[in-house]
């Protein structure tokens, strides 16, 4: 067969953060900060590169590494999904990457610290694996890909080595081990019973019977658990409320959407016609508690970093409000229009605000030595572009014009009217409002007096505020995307690929 | 000027005062910003005066693209928010001279008035949605200015309220936005899709609540009293004249117009006129003349609705321009009152002569006075209260208004004055007084360019007549019942709003029991139990499926 030109760009995408990473590891700590830095612009061109193939055109990049096709080989492919997390995670990981440049350079002259190493190569691990999670077509590639996404992100979590991070590190790993376990007897349900795990060859595969059923669901919940969906988000606040500024921004945006994007996968393409309505409908629902359920607490929170990582609790719960929306009752199937479009949107704005907050926190802390949402006070003299960043990144989070964020709410929105699930659309809203109201009680005490005149501020530079001003313009500017020419294009192109054997 | 120029103003309209908020970025920028606050409303008035017939301007290509059109309630509402947003811009540069957080107040203020001033001439409901957020973001930052604890309560109810509001539009303008056949989002199209759509009646209801709750009617009328009354002078000025009109340009705008709806018609006038008489009744219980103001606002407000009720009843499509033109002059004569409270407070108590007599030609004015621009919005919504019932409600409600702005004059002569201070500096005496001759007189250029019909029939002696009895049957009342109305028991500012803080402690409570809930769901044994269910469910989905 042939090729499609641009094909071996997919490897390349998924290579060069780990050849990078391996180079890091060998050069050592002195240059660590330096390659990583060096080597971004590359891979956030490849991911334009691959984007800009794609999604114009609408039909995806095709590779089989070594020429053998599936089932025998590996194939890497590139749709609108792929396409739009290659360049979300090659945005963000550039912007967390500058701004920690900051924390973890190791200045010639200054003791090296492990973990300055340490942090570099673990941003480029998690870059890797991201890109091989969403351009892999292959169920135990994939279950691979996510587990290096984990072994990567963990340590993210611990690395100032203080007792509470490594606790919160230790609760993320045993729980999204367990999340593994239970994808893995999954995947080998679905192998023992049909002989692949290619995901077009499975689709063609799969009957509704009991292996199937239970491949499933046990697939679902163990990735639910990596997603941390409520109930399942146990380890989710102390970890990413614990790590580092830029290691949260890392966690929040990216890495809970990368088993997110293989549910979309065994959802959407693997299995459409096996959900019943019941089925999606409890995911709905979940999706549902998990957005009062993470506002309400985040409304709750004293920590501004908490307060932040239980707002991602609750917008990971939009994503899921796809799959209610997405069935179709007429054949029974899900059907990847709108909605997913809706969801992907929120996935990247979300994706991007969430960065561009998380990095603000993390100057808010640097700059008055603690993140108490009530000492806010004094905050809009002190940091006024910090400030402007958390905003605008709130803005989008609570979904108003032009962000991404009321793109994807109006889309989300839009498909639950019309198909009547009025119950969802109430959700939406709702969710909106408590969102705004955490958001308003923090951007509340930032503009209050001082309470107690402030300490000598420790100086934050500039070009760090920038940078995450930077991210939440994505966010915000997102939104714009859809009011110029450029249509979204189908996010999942389903159907026999080429050179994909029947 | 030439058709495409004009509708280049429609986009500098809201862009000019979001120019200089970013301006305001830079420091050395921020420290001038409230010296120009009287200039950013200029390109809105020259929109309102050049852009009425101009062609749409249209941003972007796409589905959500956006659209930008001046219609004449627009225009009405545009051009005279626009002129009282220049009065108390040059009005706040002078009265906040002193104040702390000056770039804090002028931020506020340019974030508002973009999106008041924008919202008169989006013509997409994606940009009537931006400019109705950006005017709540702005709108509380200028409630809660002062940062007393008063204003932080009023200022948080405000907020809460408007993003409620907001919400419910949402939900509106999406379903409406699914009924457009293609894929246009104006409102234009969307009110033409609204009076044949299957769901007309959820989606009017939706409408009618978030826009409702924007223009202060009756139950949700409380926000009022309290922002007005919390904010800086400029700012209730504001707030009271223009941002309440974001409602009613709203309802216009959205209402069937030649369709006939005779059952929301008839809630519409209901509501109205009860806001029209609650407003005139709680506001004769307050002391303080900025909240007179507010409940008369509260009232004046009931009364455009009405207008608008009982135009939709009869399916009579001139309602609409007639309500913008009433409502138009509540925008000018409540905003120099407003100013006149700030006056007068500067003014020792031999030279309020000069303040008082204007102010009152002002009060009886939105009575309805002959010869003031008031009794030419009366004048204007005849159509709509003319027999029956109705004009026997509307007399009533001119009477009340008249005792209540006569209340708020004797309040207003009370006011105690600033000892340190003889008389207000011109730069506040300058804006009121452009304000104050703007009400008396500008309804009757606006009258005939909007071809309304010839001014001079308000001067036909049965018009006059009409006119003026309620204003002397309500002076007459103010006059008589000055003693009792002393002694009237002092009603709290938001009446109901009072309800709102034990409810608040409830909720408080409620987040407790959640910080507990969440204790016991991130235990281990809990999470792991919870993860085992969460398969056995979706088993049970798909085997029952």
């Amino acid at each position: 067969m042939v090729t499609p030109p641009h094909g071996a760009w997919l490897v390349f995408a998924a290579a060069w953060p780990l050849l990078v990473m391996l180079l890091v590891i060998v050069m050592g700590r002195h240059h660590a900060a330096r390659l990583a830095l060096l080597s971004m612009p590359v891979g956030l061109a490849v991911a334009i590169l691959i984007a800009a193939a794609v999604l114009p055109a609408g039909t995806p990049l095709v590779y089989h590494v070594g020429g053998w096709l599936p089932p025998l080989g590996i194939g890497l492919q590139a749709d609108g999904i792929s396409a739009l997390m290659l360049l979300t995670t090659a945005g963000v990981i550039c912007g967390a990457g500058l701004y920690a440049r900051a924390d973890f350079a190791s200045l010639p002259g200054a003791p090296e610290t492990r973990r300055s190493l340490v942090f570099w190569v673990l941003l480029l691990a998690v870059w890797s694996a991201m890109n091989l999670v969403v351009l892999s077509r292959d169920l135990f590639n994939l279950y691979v890909a996510l587990e290096l996404l984990t072994f990567a992100a963990v340590p993210l979590v611990c690395l100032d080595g203080r007792a509470e991070t490594l606790a919160a590190a230790l609760r993320y790993l045993v729980f999204a081990l367990l999340g593994s376990v239970l994808y893995l007897l999954g995947a080998v349900l679905l192998y023992g019973s049909y002989g692949t795990l290619d995901i077009a060859l499975l689709a063609a595969r799969v009957q509704p019977e009991h292996a199937t059923w239970l491949a499933a669901a046990l697939m679902t919940a163990g990735l639910l658990a990596k997603t941390a969906l409520f109930p399942l988000h146990l380890w989710l606040p102390p970890a990413h409320a614990g790590a580092p500024a830029a290691a949260s921004a890392v966690l929040s945006a990216l890495v809970v959407k990368g088993s997110f994007v293989l549910v979309i996968r065994l959802w959407f393409e693997v299995m459409p016609g096996l959900w019943s309505l019941s089925a999606t409908q409890f995911l709905g629902a979940l999706g549902a508690a998990a957005i009062f359920y993470g506002s309400i607490m985040a409304l709750r929170q004293q920590r501004l970093k908490l307060m932040i990582a239980y707002s991602t609790v609750g917008q990971i719960g939009y994503l899921f409000l796809v799959f209610p929306l997405a069935f179709d009752l007429a054949s029974q199937q899900l059907q990847a229009g709108i909605a997913l479009t809706g969801g992907m949107l929120q996935l990247v704005s979300h994706a991007f605000a969430k960065a561009g907050m998380f990095l603000a926190a993390g100057l808010v802390a640097v700059s008055l030595g603690h993140d108490r949402v009530a000492d806010l006070g004094g905050l809009a003299r002190r940091l006024p572009i910090s400030l402007f960043a958390f905003g605008l990144a709130g803005v989008s989070l609570v979904g108003l014009p032009p962000s991404g964020g009321f793109a994807a709410k109006w889309l989300l929105l839009s498909v639950a009217l019309d198909t009547g699930q009025w119950w969802w659309a109430v959700v939406l809203v709702l969710g909106g409002l408590l969102t705004g109201g955490y958001l308003v009680l923090v951007l509340v005490r930032a503009m209050e007096p001082p309470a107690a005149p402030l300490a000598e501020a420790r100086p934050v530079a500039r070009w760090r505020e920038m940078i995450a001003l930077a991210l939440s313009l994505c966010a915000l500017l997102l939104g714009l995307v859809a009011l110029g020419p450029l249509e979204l294009p189908p996010m999942i192109v389903t159907g026999a690929l080429p050179g994909v054997a029947p | 000027m030439n058709g495409s120029a004009a509708s280049w103003l429609l986009l500098a309209t809201w862009a000019l005062p979001l120019l200089l908020l970013l301006a305001g970025l830079s420091a050395a920028l921020r420290r001038r910003l409230p010296s120009l606050l009287w200039l950013a409303p200029v390109p809105g008035l020259a929109a309102a005066v050049f852009a009425l017939s101009a062609p749409a301007l249209e941003i972007g290509a796409g589905p959500l693209r956006l659209l930008f059109a001046l219609d004449r309630p627009g225009a009405l509402l545009l051009g005279t928010a626009a002129l009282l947003w220049m009065a108390a811009g040059g009005y706040a540069s002078s009265y906040m001279r002193s104040s702390s957080h000056l770039g804090r107040f002028a931020g506020c203020w340019l974030l508002a008035m973009s999106g008041c001033l924008g919202i008169f001439v989006a013509a997409d409901l994606v940009s009537l949605y931006a400019m109705l957020a950006m005017l709540t973001l702005g709108a509380s930052g200028l409630v809660i200015h002062e940062q007393t604890p008063r204003a932080w309560r009023s200022g948080v109810i405000y907020l809460m309220l408007a993003l409620l509001a907001e919400s419910l539009l949402l939900a509106g303008l999406v379903l409406l936005a699914g009924e457009i056949p293609g894929d246009s989002l104006a409102i234009s199209d969307a009110a033409a899709a609204l009076e044949v759509s299957p769901r007309r009646n959820l989606i009017l209801a939706l409408i009618v609540a978030g826009f409702g709750t924007k223009a202060g009617l009756v139950p949700v009328h409380f926000w009022m009293p309290l922002a007005h009354a919390a904010a800086p002078v400029p700012a209730s000025a504001v707030l009271s004249g223009a941002v309440v009109k974001a409602g009613i340009i709203g309802l216009i705008r959205f209402l069937p117009g030649s369709l006939a709806l005779p059952e929301w018609g008839l809630l519409l006038a209901v509501i109205g006129f009860v806001t029209a008489f609650y407003g005139v009744l709680f506001g004769l219980t307050q002391r303080h003349p900025k909240a007179v103001l507010a409940y008369s606002s509260v009232s004046q407000m009931g009364v455009v609705a009405a207008v608008l009720g009982v135009g939709l009843a009869a399916g009579d499509d001139s309602a609409g321009v007639a309500a913008a033109f009433y409502a138009s002059h509540h925008v000018l004569v409540k905003g120099a009152l407003f100013l006149s409270v700030g006056v007068i407070a500067y003014t020792a108590a031999a030279r309020r002569a000069a303040v008082l007599v204007p102010a009152g030609l002002l009060c009886l004015g939105l009575g309805g006075l002959p010869l003031t621009g008031g009794s030419l919005a009366k004048y204007a919504v005849k159509g709509q209260f003319d027999t029956g019932l109705v004009a026997w409600l509307a007399a009533a409600s001119a009477v009340g208004t008249t005792l209540l702005m006569l209340h708020f004059l004797r309040r207003l002569a009370r006011f105690e004055a600033d000892p340190a201070k003889t008389a207000a500096p011109a730069g506040m005496n300058l804006p009121w007084l452009v304000m104050a001759v703007a009400a008396l007189l500008l309804p009757w250029l606006l009258y005939p360019a909007m071809s309304l019909g010839a001014a001079g029939a308000a001067l036909a002696p049965a018009a006059l007549w009409k006119a003026l009895w309620p204003v002397a049957i309500g002076a007459g009342l103010a006059f008589a019942l000055r003693g009792w109305l002393e002694r009237l028991p002092r009603v709290p500012e938001g009446d109901i709003a009072q309800g709102i803080d034990p409810a608040a402690r409830a909720v408080a409570r409620w987040g407790r029991a959640f910080d507990r809930l969440d204790e016991g769901v991130r235990l281990w044994p809990v999470a792991t139990l919870s993860l085992l269910l969460v398969v056995i469910a979706f088993g049970v989905a798909l085997f029952q499926s």
